[in-house]
């Protein structure tokens, strides 16, 4: 499903920040992406988001390099990858339907054909009472389970999350969790950003290990 | 399980919030430029049109003009005059002005009782023309070189004159007008980045839910097309109100007499239906030129950061 061949990353002129990465990730699969602050996690993310590029090696996705992808295949590439950042990003002006509807929209869909999707999708995260709530009147804990349906309305094949627990309670951390367990069992390749320890010890997902520009992997 | 959503809900919130687009000001900056332009263009339109009109007028009279020389008989000469004249093709009428006319004419200048009879004052044969370009004025002059003392006024001189001056004016507003949405173009480019940087959070949101730049383009520019239209619509009407109040004004506040001359002057200000269809093609032009600026500004934007 992905494929990381020797892959480089530098910002301008700066070190090397990701050092020759060579990996693969089955479909299906869940892992945690952990390392310290500072470790290029997120610059990682952003490289299976396609939202960057390799300062050297190939990065292939589904079967296919993507490594210098012209802008529309990029774009019908990227609607196979769902994002949850750990600021949740929503929209301020948009209620939660809307915002979780809103992947839906740029697509150029019409709201009768996807609002009965969002709806469940709502229901299924416990925000079916929240539905026409601005994001200012949310607590943490539902805005980012707005952000998780957001990602997954149009049911994307992987689905990368930035640390989506950095801004929720503890036991908030655990129940988002299981939500993205319950994705994963649905099929969903997961890879999950974190650094906070007590889900590291709860959930017993392999690991991948970024330190010092090099990955390595604990099952 | 929650209510379901009500049908026939309206139409979705904007994906850019309206506050964020600095619309009032873009609005009134695009009124004013309008304003401007409608202006501009109706004051160049009443230019051309009294220019072309005042222009046809004269041509259409030529002026023969007798001196009174010592040894000829003036009145025997006039006569002579006009019937040289009715016998030229593409002349309508000839008509020596009397001697009262004469005085007439140069009472503003001269005062009135004045006795012309005393004065070796030239008399004038006004010639008038069924078609311009057919007379034959040429012939005219050479036959009217025989009666001494005798000259051809055509006006040409005049004419020239008053077609560069006019055409001068409408060189000048056709260049003012080219100005003015230049300078409408560079302020829409401004208010676009800087809207579009105001939104910056939204763009990036929308690039990763996979939205194309085309999507994110529309939902900008749609914005910029209706506060062009907006904006144009009201400068365009506030320049039609102008040129009402302006032909009232005239109507009411000027004397008769003088209102009369400005009138054969300008064209009694109206700037009929032309007029009219001009402005709402400027207004047309410029709620355009915000559209495509801003799509060409979003596009550039969007292409620059990803
Ligand atoms: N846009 C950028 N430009 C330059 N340097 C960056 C940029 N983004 C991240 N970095 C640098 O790359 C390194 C890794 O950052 P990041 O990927 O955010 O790590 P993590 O998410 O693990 O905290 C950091 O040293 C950071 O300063
Ligand atoms: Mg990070």
């Amino acid at each position: 499903m992905i494929a990381f061949e020797n892959v480089g990353l530098r910002y301008g002129h700066g070190p090397e920040i990701l050092k020759d990465l060579t990996f693969r990730i089955a479909p299906g699969s869940f892992h945690f992406l952990t390392g310290p602050s500072g470790s290029g996690k997120t610059s990682l993310l952003r490289l299976l988001l396609l939202s960057l590029k390799p300062s050297r090696g190939t990065i292939s996705m589904f079967g296919e390099d993507v490594t210098n992808l012209e802008r529309d295949r990029l774009l019908q590439m990227r609607r196979h990858i769902g994002i949850v950042f750990q600021e949740f990003r929503l929209l301020d002006h948009l209620t939660t339907f809307e915002n979780v509807a809103l992947p839906h929209r740029v697509r150029g869909q019409s709201e009768a054909s996807y609002r009965a999707n969002v709806q469940e999708l709502l229901d299924w995260v416990g925000l079916g009472d929240k539905m026409d709530a601005l994001p200012a009147v949310l607590s943490g804990g539902e805005k980012q389970r707005a952000a998780i349906a957001r990602a997954v309305i149009s049911k994307p094949d992987i689905l990368l999350a930035d640390e989506p627990t950095g801004n929720v309670d503890p036991e908030l951390s655990e129940r988002l969790l299981h939500l993205f367990d319950e994705l994963n069992r649905m099929g969903t390749t997961i890879i999950l950003a974190t650094h906070e320890l007590n889900l590291l010890r709860k959930f017993d997902y392999p690991r991948m290990l970024l330190e010092h520009g090099e990955l390595t992997f604990h099952d | 399980m929650t209510e379901p959503r009500k049908i026939g809900w309206s139409r979705p919130t904007p994906i850019v919030p309206s506050q964020s687009v600095a619309g009032r000001t873009l609005m009134l900056l695009i009124g004013i430029m309008t304003f401007l332009s409608c202006v501009t263009f109706g004051g160049v339109l009443l230019v051309q049109k009294s220019a072309v009109g005042w222009s046809a007028d004269v041509g259409r009279e030529v002026t023969i003009q007798i001196r009174p020389l010592d040894g000829e008989v003036l009145e025997s000469n006039l006569r002579l005059a006009v019937s040289i004249a009715e016998g030229v093709p593409g002349v309508s009428s000839a008509h020596a002005l009397t001697l009262e006319e004469s005085e007439r004419l140069l009472e503003p200048w001269l005062g009135a009782g004045l006795d012309l009879s005393d004065l070796a004052i030239p008399r004038l044969v006004v010639v008038r023309l069924a078609d311009p370009n057919a007379a034959d004025i040429a012939r005219l002059e050479r036959e009217i070189s025989a009666i001494s003392g005798a000259s051809l006024e055509t006006h040409a001189a005049w004419r020239v004159q008053l077609n560069t001056m006019a055409g001068t004016i409408v060189v000048s507003g056709i260049l003012v007008l080219a100005l003015i949405l230049v300078a409408t173009a560079l302020a829409i480019v401004f208010a676009t980045r800087g809207t579009m940087s105001t939104n910056r959070e939204i763009v990036d949101v929308l690039h990763f839910i996979g939205a194309s730049n085309r999507f994110i383009a529309g939902e900008f520019q749609g914005r910029f097309l209706m506060i062009g239209l907006r904006g144009g619509i009201v400068g365009g009407v506030a320049a039609i109100l102008f040129f009402i109040f302006i032909s009232a004004a005239m109507s009411t506040v000027m004397p008769e007499q003088s209102s009369a001359q400005l009138g054969v002057l300008f064209g009694q200000f109206s700037l009929g239906v032309a007029g009219l269809l001009g402005i709402v093609g400027v207004v047309l032009v410029i709620a355009g030129l915000t559209a495509i600026t801003s799509r060409l500004t979003v596009r550039r934007f969007l292409s620059q950061i990803s």
